[in-house]
């Protein structure tokens, strides 16, 4: 499998990975899965003022999902929070070189960043 | 002083060749040496035939057969297809039966689907959760049509020992033909064909530090099998094409050195080692046969990483996940999946594999660094699938 040099550097040093280790004021947080993917996607982000200042993500998941998680955990800070609705997933696939056999587990951290939005707005 | 680099346990899939081997395959290469066709008359053809006879005593004596049984092959690949096909087809009888077991090789397994549309029967075994295939099994499914057997004598990825003295003798007493395919064994585990029934045994020599591309069939005298390759009377009439008679002296001069008592020892004391510090990871879990398995093969189980992320984070060791042919296939492994483990945890498991060029630091380091890969990746996902 062949890794372009920007997934290798963030599945290396992924940005926004973990979870938030202090305050959980204006946290909320949307996960998804599928097992024939072999994928789990947890974002949590803190949302100020109809912003988001803060994005953590935990990814159960291959090397270029990893990698997405940490490129949109990146996309996220400083956007306003209709931006959960709004990632390009094909967009993110040809950023990071993504095999198109793997679109499906993309589509997993736009299904979690879904979820948040939903809390956000007290839909579910 | 300690090396860096990547860290090869991967003799499994393949083995660098041997110095002393390379120097014996270079002797026959150039214009002074012994590159002639061996099936010519004049004399370098005498010269090379001479090699290639000296070469099929060495291999024959290491598994306590005589030359005249050893009929070579490109690998065992071929081998394992000249006995499956070689000995159903040249029956003549299209309804005949062929038992294996589900966690052989592709080159059995695969040649078995053939043979299965081409009209024979094929029954294969489960084994239990380490691998073994229990004789009882092979005697349930023994019929009247049944022609051969085939059970591996290594598992290539997980390396249990089958219990091939007590199969080859039902086999025999039963007028079963037996077949085992041997890539693994030598130089790992003893093959004493002279104590064991069995009947056809397939052999390679990249396995055990020899040149890739060539290997052999061991037949038993009075075995009557159907030629693959036609176009020459080389191998008796059993495999036409001219012999490559540096990858035959190389194969001989690999069996030469492949010093079983003594090596086999020293793997196991590698793997010990590295076993000892995997399973120091949290959940980290052996495959396969804790005793009956071969001293050179350690395959784990890593709870929590996905696989892929796993190999890419420890591409410094060249290891491999399920067999070394499947490498980019990315279904979880069958041999893994047929010991009940689940698609992701099969997927999260690793075979390592030492050999005699492994060194005590290369262990050290590799343990080293899966600790911290795999601390590293489970706190990125801080999840472990039910699935």
């Amino acid at each position: 499998m062949n890794y372009s040099s920007e997934v290798r550097q963030r599945f290396l040093s992924p940005y926004g990975a973990g979870i938030f280790e202090h305050s959980s004021l204006g946290v909320v947080s949307g996960e998804a899965s599928d097992r024939t993917l072999n994928v789990r996607a947890c974002f949590r982000v803190q949302v100020v003022d109809g912003v988001i200042s803060s994005s953590r993500f935990q990814v159960f998941g291959c090397p270029h999902t990893l990698a997405a998680a940490s490129w949109v955990s990146e996309w996220l800070e400083g956007r306003p929070a209709i931006a959960l609705r709004q990632l390009n997933v094909r967009s993110l696939a040809d950023t990071l070189e993504v095999p198109v056999e793997k679109f499906g587990k993309l589509l997993l951290i736009e299904d979690a960043l879904l979820r948040c939005a939903q809390v956000l707005e007290g839909t579910i | 002083m300690k090396k860096t680099g990547p860290i090869y346990l991967d003799y499994a899939a393949t083995t660098p060749v041997d110095p002393r081997v390379v120097e014996s395959m270079n002797g026959c290469l150039e214009m002074d040496g012994a590159f002639a066709n061996p099936s010519s008359v004049h004399l370098p053809g005498q010269k090379a035939a001479q090699m290639v006879s000296e070469a099929r005593a060495v291999i024959a004596a290491r598994i306590h057969a005589r030359p005249q049984e050893i009929i070579f092959t490109s690998g065992a690949t071929e081998s394992d297809n000249l006995a499956l096909k070689g000995i159903l087809m040249g029956r003549g009888n299209q309804h005949g039966h062929l038992i294996t077991v589900k966690t052989e090789h592709k080159a059995v397994l695969d040649t078995a689907k053939v043979l299965n549309r081409a009209g024979f029967e094929v029954t294969y075994l489960d084994c239990d959760s380490t691998g073994l295939v229990e004789v009882r099994q092979v005697a349930d499914a023994l019929k009247e049509n049944t022609i051969l057997v085939s059970v591996m004598h290594v598992n290539n990825e997980i390396g249990v020992i089958q219990p091939l003295p007590e199969i080859g003798q039902l086999c025999r007493s039963k007028g079963v033909l037996f077949h085992v395919d041997a890539a693994q064994s030598i130089g790992k585990v003893p093959l004493p064909l002279n104590e064991w029934c069995i009947d056809l045994v397939s052999l390679t020599s990249h396995k055990v530090y020899g040149p890739k591309g060539i290997g052999a069939l061991y037949l038993r005298p009075g075995v009557q099998i159907t030629p693959l390759v036609h176009g020459g009377e080389q191998e008796r009439g059993l495999r036409a094409g001219t012999l490559s008679t540096h990858q035959i002296v190389g194969f001989g001069k690999a069996f030469e050195l492949a010093d079983t008592k003594n090596e086999a020892p020293k793997l196991e004391a590698l793997c010990a080692r590295l076993w000892r510090g995997l399973k120091s990871i949290d959940g980290v879990r052996l495959n396969g046969h804790p005793d009956q398995r071969s001293p050179s093969i350690l395959n784990v189980a890593i709870p929590g990483v996905e696989g892929e992320s796993l190999r890419l984070a420890i591409e410094d060791i060249a290891v491999s996940s399920g067999a070394a042919c499947n490498t980019d296939s990315p279904e979880a492994s069958y041999v893994l999946k047929a010991l009940g483990l689940s698609d992701s945890l099969a997927q999260g498991s690793l075979r390592f594999s030492v050999g005699r060029f492994t060194t005590i630091d290369d262990i050290d380091r590799a343990i080293t660094l899966m600790k911290k890969e795999v601390a590293r990746l489970r706190s990125l996902a801080s999840f472990t699938p039910d699935w």
